[in-house]
């Protein structure tokens, strides 16, 4: 049996009075990816944010690779975060930096990478991307998919061994979701372990290995695509099913 | 609210009294050694407020600025006879007798009566000079003014803290006396018609009147004890050698007229040539020498302002922790206690209440002054240009593994900065109008060098202009410069 990458045990987290992770026990194996839905506010940023700690969880554990990340000093922190890349809803790209500037950042300082290696990483992810042409663009004049393309150049920089996305074409024009799902297709098929926040049902039926459905600060469901689209278990991911799909 | 007004309050006392402590402590420490102090210095600082013609004015030496004059004389005097070397320090008369309390200087001589009230906090010499007063009036009312009782409903001017002023006010009745630092505006006052008359000492008068042809001068009839015409020379309280070292060259000073023999006629030569060439051209190298400074203390100023508010504006976005919230709650009451005093305030207490501790020379304490004050306001923009920054641009540096520091340093602080770049750049044109606060402590800043074309040429108006002008060539260079920086900084 493989060691999973990820193990999340009783992890909680709430917001003052409100519970948003009550008890969240799951694992994610190598290459394995993760497609993670359920209803608008039940907490799948937070968990999702909680699993690099951009989050403190209230109680539970994360362990990443073996070592229990809530339990590690600041520095441990940020050199594990090196090792999950992630995709934000708002791509949040650095807009006073040019494209190719974005991806290079983090490697050269973080990783005190040489500015031509970086460069030439760089421009080997951005050709990934099929964005290699807009290397010295500014992010304003880029599109939405153009945006998150780069995005995910720029987690890829620090040669993560899980990707994170949190609804990563949400904010998209619906013509420009399709170049970004390819891309991370693309990333699943070289073996790419990920963990995918996203209503993009055809996505989860295409791609993932596992469905875990979230509502109420619970995973309710935690199945194959085929078996939690064509047979729902809970109540819960029927009723949310039969509104999605409808 | 409330309570924050009384720890401040509170603050405000403790600082206070912690000086005051000092500085009794310091001056009690003095009382024997005063003498043998000096001689191992080597030097003998005198402080003195270069505008009052014969006593102590500034004249052009050489194509150099001087101090020179009466008073002048009899501090070469004082410091020969103890063999040691004279140092003359200018600066505003109200500041003179802080500083000797302070240690700035070791010795006032500026034409100071040895008035009662004065005595209390300092100590005297024997007098120099017994002089007398007179009221100096435009030429063309001559015949309507005779002395100081036909001023009724009129106005009378006189420097600010000085025995005329006070005099004036006691011995007048029905009549205004208007106070302000330097003789050179009291003429310019005069000239233009705001006052009517000038209160001061004959030889002062004498001077202006041989100088300029439109003035006149009238007798006073004031009537005066011995001491309030007479001019002696201040040393600290209880610094009793010194006073007896001196009182040795005063006596011979009296003894020989050396005032009216010899220096009362070397002033009257350096009038003489400061007078002839009063083009605003001649005087250039003052202005440069002004703009130099005013450029050296902006600059500087926001350099070290600049650094302070990084620091404050981060300790005041801390959260967490005894020590961070410590440095907030430290950071917020230093912004709200500097924004909320006068900057020129803060310039006087960095000058001579920190001067009890480090002997800062003005240059120097100026600049601490004015970088502190503008740090506090920096403080503020900054913090407002991070606020304006998203969450999402920190939450995506800190993914990609970049610990707080750098994300702050790299991704945070640039977009922070070019979104408050105009404000800092209005604090920087603010900074080169407002460094001219540090003339009070005699920095030779532009308006203290046209304080000094004013009293070396008797032209009133001129230099203002002169410096009017290049103030605003220097804004206006700046803002061109600022807007350039802006417009690149524009990609997105
Ligand atoms: N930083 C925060 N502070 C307070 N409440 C938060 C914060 N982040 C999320 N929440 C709350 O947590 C709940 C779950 O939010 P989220 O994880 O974004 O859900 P989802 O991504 O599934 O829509 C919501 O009620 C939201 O208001
Ligand atoms: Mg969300």
């Amino acid at each position: 049996m493989t060691k999973p990458i990820i193990e999340v045990k009783n992890l909680a987290k709430s917001f003052g009075k409100n519970d948003v992770l009550k008890d969240i026990t799951e694992q994610v194996n190598p290459g394995q990816v993760i497609v993670v839905i359920g209803p608008s506010g039940g907490g799948k940023s937070t968990f999702l944010r909680c699993l690099n700690l951009l989050e403190t969880p209230n109680s539970g554990e994360v362990d990443f690779d073996g070592q229990n990340l809530t339990t590690l000093d600041t520095k441990k922190v940020n050199e594990l975060r090196e090792q999950m890349g992630m995709v934000f809803q708002g791509f949040n790209l650095f807009p006073n930096m040019t494209v190719l500037e974005n991806i290079k950042l983090a490697p050269m300082k973080v990783k005190g990478m040489d500015d031509a290696a970086a460069t030439k990483r760089a421009h080997e992810l951005l050709d990934q991307v099929n964005l290699d042409d807009h290397a010295d663009a500014f992010p304003s004049s880029l599109s939405g998919g153009q945006a998150q393309r780069v995005a995910i150049a720029r987690a890829l920089a620090m040669d993560p061994k899980v990707m994170l996305f949190d609804e990563p074409t949400s904010a998209l024009d619906p013509e420009m979701v399709g170049e970004v799902l390819n891309v991370m297709q693309e990333l699943a098929n070289q073996g790419m372990t990920m963990v995918v926040v996203t209503h993009e049902m055809g996505f989860a039926k295409s791609v993932a290995d596992r469905v875990w459905f979230m509502a109420d600060g619970y995973i309710q469901e935690n199945n194959t695509p085929d078996e939690f689209f064509s047979n729902p278990q809970t109540d819960r991911a029927k009723d949310f099913l039969s509104k999605i799909l409808m | 609210m409330k309570k924050k007004l009384i720890l401040l309050l509170a603050l405000v006392l403790t600082i206070v009294t912690g000086f005051t402590t000092l500085s009794s402590t310091t001056a009690n420490a003095a009382t024997d050694n005063s003498l043998t102090k000096v001689e191992k210095k080597g030097t003998l600082v005198m402080g003195t407020s270069p505008d009052y013609p014969p006593y102590e004015f500034q004249a052009t030496v050489h194509g150099k600025s001087k101090i020179v004059g009466m008073d002048v004389a009899v501090g070469k005097k004082i410091a020969k006879d103890m063999g040691v070397k004279l140092v003359v320090k200018s600066m505003s008369f109200d500041s003179l007798l802080v500083a000797l309390q302070t240690g700035k200087v070791d010795m006032v001589i500026s034409g100071m009566n040895p008035t009662p009230a004065r005595k209390k906090n300092v100590d005297f010499t024997h007098t120099y000079y017994q002089g007398g007063y007179s009221i100096v009036i435009n030429k063309s009312d001559k015949g309507i003014y005779k002395d100081k009782d036909s001023f009724v409903g009129k106005t009378i001017g006189a420097q600010t803290g000085s025995t005329m002023y006070n005099e004036s006010k006691k011995q007048t009745s029905g009549t205004t006396v208007k106070g302000m630092t330097s003789v050179s505006d009291l003429i310019l006052a005069l000239q233009s018609h705001k006052i009517q008359g000038v209160a001061m000492e004959k030889p002062s008068a004498q001077a202006y009147v041989a100088n300029n042809k439109e003035l006149a001068a009238i007798p006073s009839k004031f009537d005066l004890s011995a001491s309030d015409t007479s001019a002696s020379v201040a040393f600290a309280k209880g610094s009793d050698a010194l006073v007896a070292k001196a009182n040795k060259s005063v006596d011979q000073i009296k003894n020989q007229n050396l005032v009216n023999k010899n220096y009362l006629p070397a002033a009257g030569k350096y009038l003489k040539t400061n007078t002839v060439n009063t083009s605003m051209l001649h005087y250039w190298k003052a202005f440069l020498t002004g703009i130099e400074y005013t450029l050296i203390i902006t600059v500087c100023s926001v350099f070290f302002g600049f650094i302070l508010g990084v620091i404050l504006a981060l300790a005041r976005m801390g959260q967490g922790g005894v020590v961070r919230t410590g440095l907030r709650w430290l950071a917020t009451a230093y912004v709200e206690f500097i924004r909320g005093t006068p900057m020129m305030v803060q310039v006087m207490f960095v000058y001579f209440g920190l001067g009890l501790i480090v002997n800062l020379p003005a240059l120097t304490s100026g600049i601490i002054a004015i970088s502190l004050n503008s740090g506090a306001y920096v403080a503020e923009y900054i913090r407002g240009g991070i606020n304006s920054v998203d969450d999402g641009q920190t939450e995506a540096a800190r993914s990609l593994g970049m610990s707080s520091g750098a994300t702050m340093r790299f991704v945070v602080l640039p977009q922070a900065l070019k979104n408050i770049w105009p404000s800092l750049g209005n604090e920087f044109i603010t900074l080169i109008k407002d460094s001219s606060i540090v003339s009070i402590i005699g920095v030779s800043e532009l308006i203290f060098q046209s304080n000094i074309v004013r009293s070396d040429t008797y032209r009133g108006v001129a230099p203002i202009a002169v410096i009017m002008v290049l103030y605003f060539v220097l804004t206006f260079t700046a803002s061109r410069i600022l807007n350039y920086f802006e417009r690149r900084m524009q990609h997105d």
